[in-house]
């Protein structure tokens, strides 16, 4: 499947950055009310600045304009294409789906509006191909970061808007061949290359966005008829609320029935007044890293090496141990502030992870 | 619309309380059909859970427009959003029946800037799921 190395991708992208920004054709239509009426429509707005003209010439544009998110509609190629120039992100995304990073996620979407379109703008887009980074290890698998820069003219040859859009192109997680993983692993593959299609347009942007780690297509064996997780926690009375917490998606903490003390990780009996009396309060679900380990070896069943272990200390005072995902290793540090994330492990199981709180550009979530 | 806000009257810190948008799968059809965007995991439940997602799920456009409409009506000048960046952390699912999902976004105006501008920091949710983060809008205001 892989006839693209990594390095022939990272030759290729630096060649496509190379050539800066490359004009598409213009829209298909100039600004019209039409599509301006289905669009806020479908958004519900009702905003009559951008469809009742007597209104509007009152507004401060003193016309109708188009919605300023609308800026990509207007140059969408629709569902049969038709697009005849190259671009160089269509370019370098096919590239990447033939080195088998096939899965796709936009992960962000930047817009400056130097002013709103009005009726009867044609715009015309360029993009640019502006960078890819990785590749990096994500919770989704390992993957690069595509970004490009789009800019929409006027027929004057003015910016109306300009946008940037970053999407992961992933490897989506290989599984066992038993059951069905390796059908659904084909139809994960095309809808991704048929996702994978869509942004590279100019202006085309919106696909899997956020396919979030936890809701589904990150753990292992992800995608209808997951493999079950091959390590099970052990759950007994002293950590079966604990466990029905996670299951509810929150992060319980054991209390003493006494005098209140918080512990971790449960256990019968209170460290600070011996009373076997247990409650719990559910944690806040944000701490930072006391300190951590990169395992690289040895192997561990279900999971994909390197990942982070790490002792993060809770507001609430205990220091509870778990995995922190959504960011490469690198990134991780002693006083990182992260959130708690629970993620689903197979169809039964869910552990609770960590995340950084205030994830740099360019992480998964 | 509502009333336009003033550069004069908003302090950093300042709450802007939080809406419900609901999305149904007809939110969803329309939008695909108004946007030019109709990537098969925002209609087809089939080809949504066979790549491993929960459910159809909204477009990313669609939910970070939203975010724009919440903050344009706020400041009750259309013309006002100068800049706006998202980052998709999470899916919005819409699931087919009655009550499809409802984002819910709030915002705080996070500083003042010259030129009447402010920054206006926007969260949004579906349920549990952050679907949003790093959000912000800069606005002129009146």
């Amino acid at each position: 499947m892989t006839t693209v190395s990594d390095g022939d991708l990272e030759a290729l992208a630096e060649r496509l950055i190379a050539e800066g920004e490359v004009r598409g054709e213009p829209a298909a239509d100039p600004v019209n009310l039409p599509m301006i009426r289905h669009w806020v429509d479908a958004m519900g707005d009702t905003n009559p600045i951008y469809t009742d003209p007597v209104f509007a010439a009152a507004g401060v544009h003193g016309e109708i304009v188009a919605p300023p998110a609308m800026a990509q509609v207007w140059t969408m190629p629709g569902p049969r294409g038709g697009k005849t120039t190259r671009s160089t992100v269509d370019d370098l995304l096919a590239a990447v789906n033939a080195a088998g990073y096939t899965g796709v996620v936009a992960t962000n979407c930047e817009q400056t509006y130097h002013r709103y379109a009005r009726l009867g703008d044609l715009l015309t887009p360029a993009t640019r191909l502006t960078s890819m980074i990785g590749p990096k290890l994500t919770a989704l698998g390992q993957g690069y970061f595509v970004t490009w820069n789009v800019t929409w003219y006027d027929a004057d040859g003015e910016p109306v808007t300009e946008m940037l859009f970053r999407v992961l192109k992933f490897r989506p997680r290989t599984r066992g061949e038993s059951g069905n993983g390796a059908a659904s692993r084909e139809a994960a593959a095309t809808a991704a290359r048929e996702a994978a299609s869509r942004p590279a347009a100019p202006g085309a942007t919106a696909q899997a966005e956020g396919g979030g780690p936890a809701k589904g297509s990150a753990g292992p064996g992800s995608g209808g008829g997951r493999r079950p997780y091959p390590l099970k926690p052990a759950k007994n009375q002293d950590t079966e609320f604990f466990w029905e917490g996670v299951a509810a998606g929150e992060l319980r903490i054991q209390r003493c029935g006494d005098c209140g003390a918080l512990r971790h990780p449960p256990g019968p009996m209170c460290l600070a007044c011996r009373s076997t009396a247990t409650g719990y309060t559910v944690a806040a679900g944000t701490g930072e890293v006391y300190s951590y380990v990169v395992h690289h070896h040895p192997p561990v069943p279900g999971r994909e090496t390197p990942f982070v272990v790490a002792v993060v200390a809770l507001p609430e005072g205990v220091r509870v141990v778990g995995n922190v995902v959504d960011c490469a290793p690198e990134d991780v540090g002693i006083g990182l502030p992260v959130r708690v994330t629970f993620q689903a492990m197979d169809d039964e199981l869910t552990l609770p992870m960590w995340t950084p709180l205030d994830e740099p550009a360019g992480g998964t979530r | 619309m509502t009333a336009t806000v003033k550069y004069d009257e908003v302090e950093a810190g300042q709450e802007i309380p939080a809406r419900d948008f609901p999305v149904s799968r007809l939110s969803l059809v329309m939008y695909a059909g108004a946007s030019g965007d109709f990537n098969v995991i925002h209609w087809n439940e089939r080809i949504a859970k066979s790549v491993g997602l929960p459910d159809v799920i909204a477009h990313g456009m669609f939910t970070m427009a939203q975010g724009g409409r919440f903050v344009t009506d706020w400041a009750g000048d259309p013309g006002a959003v100068v800049d706006y960046g998202v980052r998709f952390s999470a899916p919005v699912v819409v699931p087919d029946d009655d009550q499809g999902a409802v984002i819910t976004i709030s915002g705080v105006v996070e500083e003042k800037l010259g030129d009447n501008k402010v920054v206006v920091a926007l969260k949004a949710y579906s349920g549990d799921s952050r679907v949003l983060s790093k959000a912000r809008a800069v606005v002129k205001l009146a």
